[in-house]
């Protein structure tokens, strides 16, 4: 892969895609528009806008078949030591670009409607902005210092967004343990950052053949071995590995992403779903030549092999604490997490474009999940619990029927976007050389997506409405239109990558189109198939024949395996065993300091206040008879020699040449001594 | 010799004296009788018609050359800082069309394009008689134009001082010229340097270089010779004193660089840890006696101007630290910093201009509730001063981080140069005080009585506001001048 000349001055412009929305989070921090409708409108237009040029550029970028354009700049600069910068448009950024302005404008035009009540409207679409900014930047760097810096600014945004409504206290505490989960994640990527730099001189990712991407950085790396008899690359490549932990919600790391959806709805799809928790699967993508470099006679590095238990296992876990959850969001949450455990298991056992093509489906089909369960909770006047909901297909029936469309993707329906891209990744994990188990574990994963999702839609469209008094109603047009939007391109944005014509695929291997199709590939398709419809039926025979009549009537499932749905409900006591294990230090080394504070320290404080007033006791005695009549003197002295100094400015030019002469006189005594 | 390449090579300058006489010519004869406005207006866009030609000559028309005994060497790194004065040039003239200060606008404009001229030729000049020619010619048109405003006493008292300094300096410096000129047999700066190697031991060296020093001081306004900055920036016509302060600042440094790195050899310094020049021990004593002086006297200011006077005084000393950096370390940091000087000065004194027009000298006190009236100019105000004072991101910082680094790079091993650099720090956060203090006034302090008010039209606060954007351009992203320079000073060293 060259990196192609032709016509990149266009380049210059591409960092105006992240400024544009930076600009308007600008404005509306410091500017309040006298009609707040203003705010959202600036704020959609401008991402709107960044839409069409980032189309422009994907369409560009593709009709020129060009590799990889990347300008670099040097910001800073001393001497030989330079720290340089820039931004690069691949296919992988380009389809990132697309993905996130046109899922994130729809978002925005929903929040319109969602937030309209909300008291703090224009500090919504500010930091909406500062996100899209943020996530802007983070996808188009060519150096990863300013993904980092990105990187740590869609986690202040995303702070700032799920602590929304902080005046609730789980949302401040979701908040705070958002930010402090993925710190540790981040950790981990500063030191791998670190040592790559101190490995390659460069955080560049590609510099004409000096960046750290590039081949002979990668063969140096691969080079050498470390601790454990691992190479510098798995090494540096997982310490990275661990920001992309936290920052999408992996095992062990997961934990943040459930309760972040304390957040409005809005945030849940936009950044909890469809795009930050999916820059961790862009940066392992990012970095995949790095992860991905095996040492000879290495069939898969050990970076890969991590990534791909990590993934399977978190595929797992997810799908099975979703089958527990009574809260709309957070089934769709757990969810997330494992349908990124999805991703990494994607990008590790079949490469960029597999895990790549999950995410932009999974982006697509989950926002507007997530923005349909905001139409409910919107129509359901914010009840979250499905338990209190039930027989809303006949009152908002546009919301059911997308919310179908996103379920049937999810659960991976043939001629869904869901199916082309989780097939693909079991395709791929079939014919792992190292273990067939990620295929069985991610199989076992879309038989219980199917039946989880079945379980929510039951709950929530079927049956008759269990929640009281108040009548749900069908949400405005700002708020399903994006939702009908988003439902036709999940249906369509999966034809981009199925095995006939996989027109997403070579774009981004930069490989020419041919046909993959081969009969083994309809073996596949009956065995997940079958799966999903297994899933599926399950999931109707436990709660759409019979579906629950009140809203305090037990769990299907539940009835009957008490103990197995008691541990999905309490998240498989994950949560707990971090309270009891991870954290006890911590608590018992706050408990400390409290004490070491209260007790040890007040008393010195409290001593060292006696000490202080004895000696000013002393000091006043000491002023009076002592200092001050000395001081007066010395007083008197420093104004003479005030005047003194006075007078060598006192305007008079003849003082001032003398000056010259004395210096004369003096700098050839200095050099005189000096040269001795 | 051929004549029609010096044409070519001074065809800038030649542009420019041209536009000095139409500009006189034109103010004497059709322009004569209509409004002061009208002919300021007239006058300005005439020198900016003459800047932007030469600009673009410079840019495009003119190529490297070198004359016979370095009379005229024209390389990109001058090209590069003749752009620079003359940008600056061009900021003035456009700001001064706001003071109004004068009914003798043709001779203001002439004599501004004047003191251009020699600057840029100071620049570009490596041949001690040019050089001295050059200076005199800058300094001529500035004694005139800090004595301009004929009816205030203290702009005749300020020219008056500036001149008697500037001529006493100047005789130094000829004098210590004629030894060096004696000691080396030769006027070509590349060639003394050679030669005077030789001489290093010789004491009547050491007496050259002290003159010399005391004549490009002056220009400076370097501790001990910077008795006339405070009273000539406080009483001179504020369309001068930028003059003074800044461009001409560029051109005096930048020639007083190139002395010393090419006529006394870079050696000096760096190489062998003798000091055949002596030079270094001198000029750091110059630089941290003049960072020390400038900012505790700047302490007790209550006039603005005198306060920038001042702080002039230990900028002089900070850009000194630069000197001692390897040849190439040294022209980076000191054009860098000299450029972002001279902008920053420029634009500080342009807010000053703004609200002042032709009025009494402003106190700090009189700057008391500034931002509530005019907050775009107190925000500029802001980031001027702030990068006076070398608050990052703005210019000011980098550049002081520059000379800084260059000064301790260039010497690992001894305390010497990490003592100057720390007593440049530490000053540093001292003059954060008084920068504070104007800046408290502007943005916190009630007003007592009438607030000032912007009295500049569209282009001085469109002028303003450039040079804000250069400053924080110049902070953020050092890079995109600091590679013009890398440029130029490759093609430079030999």
């Amino acid at each position: 892969m060259s990196v192609s000349e032709p016509n990149t001055a266009f380049l210059w412009t591409i960092p105006a895609l992240p400024l544009l929305p930076l600009l308007v989070a600008a404005v509306l921090a410091v500017y309040e528009p006298k009609d707040r409708r203003k705010a959202s409108l600036w704020a959609i237009g401008a991402l709107g806008t960044v839409f069409a040029f980032s189309l422009l550029a994907l369409i560009g970028l593709a009709s020129k078949g060009a590799g990889r354009m990347v300008l670099n700049f040097t910001w800073f600069e001393f001497g030989s030591t330079s720290l340089r910068l820039g931004w690069v448009l691949d296919p992988l950024s380009g389809i990132m670009l697309v993905m996130i302005t046109f899922v994130g404008t729809l978002i925005f035009i929903f929040s319109t409607g969602y937030m309209s009540e909300d008291g703090n409207y224009r500090k919504f679409f500010c930091y909406l902005s500062l996100f899209a900014a943020a996530m802007l930047g983070l996808v188009i760097s060519n150096n990863l210092l300013m993904l980092f810096i990105c990187w740590e600014l869609v986690g202040l945004a995303s702070y700032l967004l799920i602590g929304f409504w902080y005046h609730k206290p789980e949302a401040a505490a979701a908040a705070k343990k958002a930010f402090i989960t993925t710190r540790i994640g981040d950790l981990g990527l500063f030191l791998g950052m670190l040592w790559l730099y101190s490995e390659t001189g460069t955080l560049l990712f590609y510099d004409g053949g000096n960046g750290c991407l590039e081949q002979s950085a990668l063969s140096a790396m691969v080079a050498k071995s470390t601790l454990l008899g691992m190479t510098v690359s798995t090494a540096v490549s997982l310490l990275i590995f661990c920001g992309a932990i936290g920052k999408s919600g992996q095992v062990p790391l997961h934990v943040w992403l459930p309760d972040a959806m304390e957040g409005p709805t809005p945030v849940s799809a936009l950044i909890h779903a469809a795009t930050m928790v999916a820059a961790g699967v862009f940066l392992m993508a990012r970095v995949y030549p790095l992860i991905s470099i095996a040492p000879e006679g290495v069939a898969v590095s050990g970076g890969l092999q991590v990534m791909a238990w990590v993934g399977a296992a978190t595929a797992l876990f997810g799908s099975l604490v979703a089958i527990g959850q009574f809260d709309i969001k957070r089934i769709l949450a757990y969810s997330t997490v494992a349908q990124l455990g999805y991703m990494f298991m994607g990008l590790a056992v079949g490469g960029v474009a597999v895990g790549m093509f999950h995410l932009i489906t999974h982006a697509f089909f989950k926002a507007l999940l997530f923005l349909g369960a905001g139409s409910v909770i919107h129509g359901c006047h914010h009840e979250q619990d499905i338990r209190k909901m039930g027989g809303l297909r006949k009152r908002m029936l546009i919301t059911y029927v997308t919310y179908a469309v996103g379920m049937v993707s999810l659960a991976g329906l043939p001629g869904f976007a869901g199916f082309w891209s989780k097939d693909e990744i079991l395709h791929s994990a079939w014919s792992w050389p190292v273990s067939t188990w990620p295929f069985w574990i991610g199989l076992f994963g879309a038989f219980l997506t199917a039946f989880y999702m079945t379980r929510q839609m039951a709950y929530v469209f079927f049956g008759d409405y269990r929640g009281g008094e108040n009548e749900p109603h069908e949400s405005p047009i700002n708020m399903w239109a994006p939702l009908a939007i988003l439902a036709a391109s999940s249906c369509l944005i999966g034809l981009a990558g199925t095995p006939f014509i996989p027109l997403f695929q070579s774009f981004l291997d930069q490989a020419p189109v041919h046909n993959h199709w081969h009969w083994s590939v309809l073996g596949f398709w009956i065995v997940s198939m079958s799966v999903v419809a297994a899933g599926l039926a399950t999931g109707w025979w436990f709660y759409g024949v019979e579906t629950p009549k009140r809203s305090t009537d037990p769990d299907e499932l539940e009835a009957r395996f008490p103990k197995a749905f008691g541990l999905f409900a309490a998240r498989l006591h994950v949560d707990e065993f971090y309270r009891d294990s991870v954290l006890r230090l911590p608590g018992w080394l706050s408990g400390v300091a409290a004490w070491l504070d209260r007790k040890v320290f007040a008393a010195a404080v409290g001593a060292g206040a006696y000490a202080v007033l004895i000696l000013a006791w002393l000091s006043r005695f000491a002023d009076e008879y002592l200092v001050n009549p000395g001081f007066d003197k010395g007083c008197a002295e420093t104004r003479r020699g005030a005047r003194f100094l006075a007078r060598l400015q006192n305007g008079q030019v003849q003082e001032y040449l003398r000056v010259i002469g004395a210096a004369l006189a003096l700098f050839i005594l200095v050099l005189a001594m000096g040269n001795k | 010799m051929d004549y029609g390449l010096i044409f070519l090579t001074l065809s800038p300058e030649f542009v420019l004296a041209v536009a000095a006489m139409a500009v006189m010519g034109l103010d004497l004869t059709v322009l004569k009788g209509t409004s002061r406005i009208y002919r300021m207006t007239a006058a300005a866009g005439v020198m900016a018609i003459g800047i932007f030609t030469a600009i673009l000559l410079l840019q495009y028309y003119v190529k490297d050359a070198s004359f016979p005994l370095g009379m005229l060497v024209q390389n990109p790194l001058n090209l590069l800082v003749k752009k620079v004065i003359l940008f600056v040039a061009l900021t003035i003239g456009l700001l001064a069309t706001e003071v109004r200060f004068t009914r003798n606008v043709g001779e203001y404009y002439a004599l501004l394009m004047l003191a251009t001229i020699g600057m840029m030729l100071l620049v570009s000049t490596e041949n001690l008689l040019l050089l001295f020619v050059a200076l005199e010619l800058t300094s001529l048109s500035l004694y005139v134009l800090a004595g301009y405003n004929e009816r205030s006493r203290e702009s005749a008292e300020a020219g008056m001082k500036y001149f008697l300094f500037g001529g006493m300096s100047a005789a130094f410096l000829l004098f210590g010229f004629s030894y060096l000129y004696g000691l080396g047999g030769t006027l070509d700066l590349g060639s003394l340097g050679l030669a005077l190697s030789a001489h290093a031991a010789d004491p009547l060296l050491s007496v050259a270089l002290i003159l010399v020093v005391i004549g490009f001081g002056f220009k400076l306004a370097a501790v001990p010779f910077h008795f006339w900055a405070p009273d000539t920036y406080q009483g001179a016509p504020i369309a001068s004193t930028m003059l003074i302060g800044s461009a001409s600042k560029v051109a005096g440094g930048y020639a007083f660089l190139k002395l010393l790195l090419i006529g006394f050899g870079a050696g000096g310094w760096s190489g062998s840890g003798e000091t055949i020049t002596g030079w270094a021990p001198l000029l750091a004593l110059i630089a941290v006696l003049s960072m020390v002086f400038g900012n505790l006297a700047a302490l007790a200011q209550t006039s603005v101007r005198r306060l920038l006077g001042y702080s002039a005084v230990a900028h002089a000393g900070y850009l000194l630290l630069g000197f001692f950096g390897s040849e190439s370390d040294a022209y980076h940091s000191v054009v860098f910093y000299l450029t972002v000087y001279a902008l920053t000065t420029v634009g500080a004194f342009g807010v000053i201009a703004a609200v002042q027009g032709k009025g009494r000298d402003l106190t700090l006190r009189d700057f008391a509730g500034f931002s509530r009236k005019s907050p775009e100019m107190a925000l500029c105000l802001l980031v001027f001063i702030l990068s006076l004072a070398g608050i990052p991101p703005l210019a000011g910082f980098a550049g002081k981080f520059y000379l800084f680094a260059a000064a301790l790079k260039s010497d690992p091993g001894h305390m010497g140069m990490l003592a100057a650099v720390s007593i440049g720090v530490v000053m540093s956060a001292v003059s954060l005080y008084y920068y504070l203090q104007l800046l408290k006034q502007v943005f916190v302090a009630d007003p007592i009585g009438p607030v000032l008010r912007v009295k500049a039209g569209f282009l001085g606060r469109s002028m303003i506001l450039l040079l804000a954007f250069c400053v924080i351009t110049l902070g953020c992203a050092p890079g995109i001048f600091l590679d013009l320079i890398t440029g130029a000073v490759i093609s430079v060293s030999r």
